[in-house]
């Protein structure tokens, strides 16, 4: 067995040999990308904008993206689902193949991808962007059937319909139970954005209704904002229950909508489960995930540090300080590429400074901001001190405004620098 | 024949709708991109900064993060780079196609 299994590695490691001499200096090469979000659309354009030799091929299952950025207004009816989809064609058109299936099995050593529709391909270098997955044993009562009673919509799509269909379906002075989960996990201010426009559309159109969230944390992201932002436009709407006052949810009833605390029962009208995540199921399947379900990373070219020649970009990865947002996955997908790049040509990439930004809508003209400027430090990406942080809690003017004008501008210059 | 031929039609189709790169970016550009897009987006209120002159994307680095000019997000990230690194982004967005 072990001869055998020797015999192969060796017979692989020939049959690479020619790609990689002909990787070096000539720019040419073979680059998988799975997933066709942020990270895996921007790393595959990317990489062929860099380098037109290489051979760029994306595994994407969907025709059409949905973005999670900016669909809690969908669930506020300031937007439609529409305004969320792109379609993969200015992919295409930066040279990328588009492979539409998912990918089934990664094999590092052999350095190949089988998909779904029975093919398989080789690679010298593979992008792994595979977003997060729901972690269906974390929560005891939330499976997938019961997210057809709960939604999460917290990977936009159907679920996200179903959510606001829900919303729009309740009587005037329901109670709304939200969950929020233990760090971490995707967008670290979405729960609370969520609340803050579900609000928003409550007082417009059922403004004897509340909202009640329910949060595994005693801080979150850009907390005192949200907060007196709740207490200027939302008096007596939203009430946020933090882990130290009973918030944990330990377990869900969907057949009686209902979320169990050490403490208390909380029966809903409506009730979103944000759950808790893991790295998207390829992750493991490629052998990239450790036991806590995210893919640990170096901060230089996000290689995979269980699995070399995997680099893990977005959400899925363990970024140090960077948090799992659109714009992060987006930088990392650009200085992921780069460095890809000088790897194949027998360079050594040069450490990168990445840049995160988030804008969170309070309401549909009120927004509000997380920025952070980030580097390697000491094997991890830190954040550079001095720099970054939230926007002023006193402001004059329109600046809440204008934030959420940044915001709508942010939008549609990251789905385009994304989608082409 | 088919071998030779196959990459120098990838590299005449990659031009079309690959996005305004270059290999040589410095530390900290390509991040710029996520708000400031590489093509002019109409009614955006983010300035478009690529083929902007250097000394005048210096400059607006400089007073953002001394707070001279007020802001969103930028005096919070240009405090995070020093005037080298500044200056390196600068030139290169300078370069760029506008």
């Amino acid at each position: 067995m072990a001869t055998r299994r020797a015999l192969l590695k060796g017979a692989a490691a020939l049959s690479f040999a020619p790609a990689i001499a002909m990787a070096q200096g000539t720019g040419a090469g073979r680059v998988v990308v799975i997933g066709g979000g942020f990270g895996g659309a921007t790393a595959a354009r990317t990489l062929k904008a860099l380098a037109p030799r290489l051979d760029v091929t994306l595994v994407e299952p969907n025709a059409v993206y949905t973005s999670c950025p900016y669909s809690n207004g969908v669930l506020a009816a300031v937007r439609e689902m529409s305004q969320q989809q792109f379609r993969y064609d200015g992919v295409r058109r930066a040279g990328v193949t588009v492979a539409q299936t998912s990918a089934t099995a990664v094999d590092a050593s052999a350095r190949t991808v089988t998909l779904a529709d029975g093919n398989r391909l080789s690679w010298d270098r593979l992008v792994m962007s595979p977003g997060i997955d729901i972690n269906w044993t974390a929560l005891p009562g939330y499976d997938e059937a019961a997210a057809q009673k709960m939604p999460h919509a917290w990977k936009a799509g159907a679920q996200t319909v179903l959510l606001r269909r829900q919303l729009q379906a309740m009587d005037d002075g329901g109670l709304v139970v939200m969950s929020a989960p233990a760090n971490p996990y995707r967008c670290p201010p979405g729960p609370y954005e969520r609340a803050s426009l579900i609000a928003y559309w409550l007082k417009t159109w059922k403004p004897k209704s509340k909202l009640l969230l329910l949060d595994a944390k005693d801080a979150f992201s850009k907390q005192r904002l949200f907060q007196n932002a709740w207490t200027q436009e939302y008096p007596g709407m939203i009430e946020w229950v933090p882990l130290s006052k009973g918030g944990a949810v330990t377990s869900v009833d969907p057949s009686a909508l209902t979320f169990v605390t050490d403490f208390a029962r909380h029966k809903a009208a409506v009730a979103n489960v944000i759950p808790p995540q893991k790295a998207g199921a390829i992750a493991a399947l490629a052998g990239v995930a450790d036991r806590t379900g995210w893919c640990p990373v170096e901060p230089v070219a996000f290689e995979s540090t269980l699995r070399p020649g995997i680099h893990v970009l977005g959400d899925a990865a363990v970024m140090g300080a960077m948090p799992k947002s659109a714009f992060a996955a987006n930088a990392q997908a650009k200085v992921c590429a780069a460095a890809i790049v000088d790897l194949l040509a027998g360079r050594t990439p040069v450490d990168p400074i990445l840049i995160n930004t988030c804008y969170s809508l309070v309401a549909p003209d009120y927004g509000i901001s997380v920025a952070g400027v980030y580097r390697p430090d000491k094997g991890v990406l830190a954040e550079v001190p001095g720099a970054g942080g939230v926007s002023p809690l006193d402001v004059v003017g329109g600046y809440r405004g204008q934030e959420a004008l940044y915001a709508d501008s942010w939008f549609r210059t990251i789905t385009g620098e994304t989608f082409g | 024949m088919r071998l030779w031929l196959l990459p120098v039609l990838a590299c005449v189709f990659a031009q079309a709708g690959a996005p305004a790169w270059a290999a040589d970016a410095p530390p900290g550009a390509s991040s710029c991109t996520g708000c400031h897009a590489s093509v002019k987006i109409a009614d955006s209120v983010i300035p478009h900064i690529a083929g902007r002159k250097a000394a005048e994307i210096v400059a607006a680095m400089g007073a953002y993060r001394s707070g001279a000019w007020p802001s969103s997000v930028m005096g919070r990230i240009a405090k995070g780079f020093d005037d080298r690194q500044t200056a390196a982004i600068a030139a290169w967005f300078a370069a760029r196609p506008e």
